[in-house]
């Protein structure tokens, strides 16, 4: 029973990684009042774009690299679209999150099945080896301690410094924003491209670490489920990292309470999240000032400058 | 530096609209080209058997039109529900929701050969896909809770009751446990349209409900008032238009047309109820939504085209050995160019200060 | 920037000039291929393709193949064997059990096709299924994994709880209990062919539960055997050897061969005798044997297993042979009597030792 926790508890270490990073990228974009519902593809075309370039250089590190930008780029078309031709951020998201699993099938097919070395766990000396914190926290690799520290730098970012001020001030208010001086395009422009870096961050996580490999249909809705996160943890970083490791929690106990011979159906928890998530949006929108409190108040609506 | 400028036109640009979605069409099939020469593959033949040669045969129309069904059906609803500013991009839930629903009524009577089980399915199959939408619609008009983010949602939650109905309660008991329902009886399929293809009847639902879509746009109070609480929410306002009843004619609409679809496939070219009932109709189905400019007429051309695109990538993957991704990239380039052009219909691009100076 | 757009512009030329010619072709017999995952390196997907190229080394110029790989099963996959058989397919290879339905609907349409179908049980005179008798090869891998846990007890990811997987789910068991009484199985289903990420969550699982052998039962990938080599447990692949995927802890592999049951389909399909058979294939026949054996069972272990090897090959030993008692202890086999094909090709109940419940 508690080799099964702690392989419960440290497998959703790994587990929520990949949606930890999208739904880090993600939480700065709404942020900023833009609604990007493309993140599943981006994560896709990260996924595959790491893996073809790992396995054909044979180096984690460059595949990272071309996730962060492929998906960058992604998300760039994703920003022209809605913040300069002034495209519904709904439709956008879908047309851009469609072309993105199709490139990504498209980059992938021809290492379909394959796999590859997964990246080495870091050595904390000591640290990894006391019994079950170290097997929990200190033998997993530098990424997923960088996911970690992702949620410190956004949290901080967002409530402690003026550009975290900025960032939500474009979201609440674009044309306040826009008559104080700032530059609202272009915050919500590197926004976005922020997010799409680190949903291919969180996609090359998957297929160079945690899998490793790389299929069409392997990110399977994690992206989806950072856009639900974000609602679930209220855009706020450190409720929206608590709501990525419970969902890794989640989909392992799953496979575990078959293992162990417990008769709840798989589906009641692979359902869970989404139900958690809209009880929780729910509950923080049916109040108009909790809702004002947490939302961005222009999420998803097009911004135009008046000048 | 020379500035380019945005402007709002006064009116919509007519030309433009109907302008637009050929040029995103021409755009991507530009874009095609140059995909497929770098793939190494002749564009014109590929583009050819992506375009051409679903026409060519009746078993390639039939399939069309077998395609084209859900994609109308789905678009239809949702273009409604557009109109007004209700974002129900769950139209894929809904669909599976109400494939449940109707396949419940087949599987409960499996033995019968009455005509009305069809019927019956049908209507179950309308109720599966209102029900779910109006869950959405619900959480919105009491709780403020944004459609988006439910519909979604609610479109995840019903895969996982897909997935436990065929593995448990609805699973063919003598199927040697694999998880799908018993196979439909002939009183539970729909009839075929075209004598030897696939394409059923179903489509004419779909037919039907655009000829309604465009009478209720035009011509009725409620499709009336949708439109304005949609382009001017304010000016509805005033009017008395209650913007609650927009989110629930929007999305119960979108909801029914949804479900109908479910009832297209698993009394159609499914004939049973498995785990995968829908490749992502409910998502392309949008696609199909802007693509006809949210319009009745228009969508009925974009479902045909999109229709197209799908067996035409078939053909391609089977004859001309293109991966099966090129239909998704094509189907996720048509809308991000359309929607890149729609700019043009409300805005017009002019020059402004100095010249150049490069 | 112009010249590329030249190079464009003419290849688009010689693509309108070539565009009649691809469909004219010399072969005899175009048969299609449908998978339910990609091709890759190894796995079910990758054997298939294997005896699709033995039909291509057999037959030569007389055949032309055609595949369609990663294809779900649903409403897809039915479009695409019509697609084939409207293009000149008159033979389909369908590789999975899900297609069953889709196939022999367009086999009922067109009796000029022949077609083969991959472990499902439906027949037709024109429709014909295959499967390996896998439970044997498992019964040995199952000996081999009594031998060496430590913990006695063996983990399986399984895909779906269909017969031919919970036959084998029984083999494996009883092979580990010939040799070690107190072995006890734990599974997890996936309901999924290919699910590389579930798999190897899966398999973490079980091995945090104690298990210290695994068995990868048709997950199409190496997932199960990678998990396996990195956190040092035996592991044993269906379908292809994956050796290389775990040099040192791969127990043994189970190599399935269609390549002589697909000739012999396609001979018949051109000498215009096809028959709607179901073949099942064991260690007789070739259809399945043993890979790669650890080198780190005693020279007195292999002894045990190679006996039951050649026991099997000879036809002289059937694993379901009784005494064989189910989960809730009821007899299902009584001493010494054979199960019957028919019984085994519907089998829907797990011997005892066996931990999980078969999902209801």
């Amino acid at each position: 029973m508690t080799e099964t926790l702690i392989f419960i508890c440290a497998g959703t270490m790994a587990a929520a990684t990949p949606i930890l990073f999208a739904a880090m990228g993600e939480l700065v974009v709404e942020r900023t009042g833009v609604l990007n519902l493309s993140i599943e593809g981006m994560m896709a075309t990260g996924a595959a774009a790491a893996f073809a370039v790992a396995t054909v250089y044979e180096s984690s590190l460059l595949g990272f690299a071309v996730a962060t930008i492929s998906a960058g780029l992604l998300s760039v078309v994703f920003a022209t679209l809605t913040l300069i031709f002034l495209a519904n951020q709904v439709a956008a998201g879908l047309a851009v999150g469609i072309l993105g699993l199709g490139v990504s099938a498209l980059i992938g097919k021809k290492h379909e099945g394959f796999t590859i070395e997964p990246l080495k766990s870091v050595d904390w000396g000591f640290l990894s080896d006391i019994p079950v914190v170290g097997r929990i926290l200190f033998q997993h690799d530098f990424v997923l301690y960088a996911g970690i520290l992702l949620i410190a730098i956004v949290w901080f970012v967002l409530t402690r410094t003026k550009l975290g001020l900025i960032i939500k001030a474009v979201g609440e208010a674009p044309e306040a924003a826009h008559a104080i001086g700032y530059p609202v395009i272009l915050i919500r422009f590197l926004a976005v491209f922020f997010g799409g870096a680190m949903a291919g961050l969180g996609g090359a996580y998957l297929t160079l670490a945690y899998t490793p490999l790389w299929a069409e249909g392997l990110v399977a809705g994690r992206g989806w489920i950072a856009v639900a996160l974000v609602v679930f943890g209220s855009w706020r970083a450190h409720r929206v990292a608590l709501g990525a490791y419970l969902f890794g929690a989640i989909s392992l106990l799953e496979l575990s309470i078959q293992g162990l011979g417990l008769a709840i159906p798989s589906q009641v928890l692979s359902a869970a999240p989404y139900v958690m998530t809209i009880v929780i949006l729910v509950l923080i929108s049916r109040d108009a000032r909790q809702i004002r409190l947490n939302s961005p108040a222009s999420l998803g609506v097009t911004y135009r400058h008046q000048s | 530096m020379s500035r380019l400028r945005v402007e709002p036109r006064v009116t919509e640009s007519v030309i433009a609209q109907y302008l637009v979605p050929v040029v995103a069409i021409v755009l991507t099939l530009l874009s095609g080209t140059v995909l497929f020469t770098f793939l190494g593959k002749a564009p014109s033949a590929v583009l050819y058997t992506f375009l051409i040669e679903p026409l060519t045969s009746r078993f390639g129309i039939g399939e069309v039109l077998l395609k084209m069904a859900p994609l109308l059906l789905i678009a239809q609803g949702l273009a409604i529900g557009f109109r007004a500013r209700v974002w129900n991009i769950g139209a894929e839930g809904q669909l599976i929701i109400g494939g449940i629903f109707a396949s419940v009524i087949a599987i409960h009577y499996n033995e019968s050969e009455s005509t009305w089980i069809l019927p019956a399915m049908v209507f179950a199959g309308m109720l599966g896909g209102i029900f779910w939408a109006s869950i959405a619609a619900y959480l919105r008009v009491r709780f403020n809770a944004n459609e988006i983010l439910v519909t979604f949602m609610l479109s995840s939650v019903a895969l996982q009751i897909l997935y436990f109905l065929v593995t448990g309660p609805l699973r063919d008991p003598d199927g040697f446990n694999f998880p799908q329902s018993v196979v439909f009886a002939d009183s539970a399929l729909f009839g075929v349209l075209i004598e030897g293809t696939r394409a059923n009847t179903s489509l004419l639902i779909g037919l039907t409900l655009s000829v309604l879509a465009y009478v209720f746009i035009r011509h009725s109070l409620p499709g009336f008032k949708l439109s304005v609480s949609g382009a001017a929410p304010r000016a509805a306002r005033y009017a008395g238009f209650a913007e609650s009843q927009a989110i629930w004619l929007g999305l119960i609409i979108g909801g029914a047309a949804a479900g109908l679809a479910g009832v297209g496939e698993v009394a159609g070219p499914i004939g049973q109820l498995q785990r995968t009932i829908s490749p992502g109709y409910g998502f392309a189905g949008i696609i199909v939504a802007f693509l006809g400019g949210l319009h009745p007429i228009g969508i009925c051309l974009a479902a045909f085209f999109m229709a197209i695109l799908y067996v035409g990538g078939d053909m391609a993957l089977i004859s001309v050995g293109i991966p099966n991704a090129a239909t998704t990239i094509f189907q996720g380039m048509l809308l991000i160019f359309y929607l890149a052009s729609y700019l043009f219909v409300h805005y017009r691009i002019s020059f402004q200060g100095r010249a150049a100076a490069t | 920037m112009m010249r590329g757009l030249r190079r464009v512009a003419a290849l688009f030329f010689v693509g309108v000039l070539t565009v009649g010619a691809h469909s004219a072709s010399a072969a005899e017999l175009k048969i299609g291929f449908v998978y339910p995952s990609p091709v890759g390196d190894v796995g079910w997907a990758h054997e298939l393709d294997n005896g699709r190229k033995a039909i291509e080394a057999a037959f030569g110029d007389r055949v032309e193949t055609v595949v369609a790989e990663n294809i779900p099963e649903g409403p897809d996959a039915s479009r695409i064997m019509n697609q084939m058989a409207s293009t000149g397919a008159k033979m389909i290879m369908l590789g999975s059990f899900g297609y069953m339905n889709d196939g022999l609907k367009l086999a009922k349409k067109r009796p000029d096709m022949t077609f083969i179908h991959a472990s499902g049980y439906k027949l037709a005179d024109n429709f014909g299924n295959f499967q390996t008798r896998n439970y044997e090869s498992a019964y040995l891998a199952g000996i081999g994994a009594g031998f060496v846990t430590k913990s006695n007890i063996l983990g399986i990811v399984a895909a779906y709880p269909i017969p031919e997987v919970v036959g084998i789910i029984n083999a494996f068991t009883m092979g580990a209990q010939l040799v070690n009484q107190g072995v006890s199985v734990k599974v997890v289903w996936l309901n999924s062919w290919f699910d590389p990420s579930k798999a190897q969550e899966s398999a973490r699982s079980l091995v945090s539960q104690k298990a210290d052998v695994l068995l990868s039962l048709y997950q199409d990938t190496p997932s199960v055997v990678t998990v396996a080599e990195e956190m040092g447990v035996y592991v044993v692949p269906t379908s292809s050897d994956m050796k290389k995927y775990a040099p040192n802890h791969l127990l043994v592999s189970q190599q399935i061969d269609w390549g002589p049951h697909f000739v012999e389909m396609v001979k018949n399909t051109l000498d215009g005798n096809f028959k709607g058979i179901p073949y099942w294939g064991g260690m007789k026949e070739g259809a399945v044997r043993m890979e790669s054996w650890t080198p780190n069972l005693s020279a007195d272990q292999m002894s045990v297993i190679n006996e039951k090897t050649a026991e099997l090959k000879a036809g002289a030993f059937h694993p379901f042979t009784g005494p064989i008692v189910d989960q809730a202890g009821a007899t299902k086999l009584a001493d010494g009597e054979v199960i019957e094909d028919g019984a085994l090709l519907g089998i829907n109940w797990l011997v005892k030792g066996v931990e999980t419940k078969l999902p209801d």
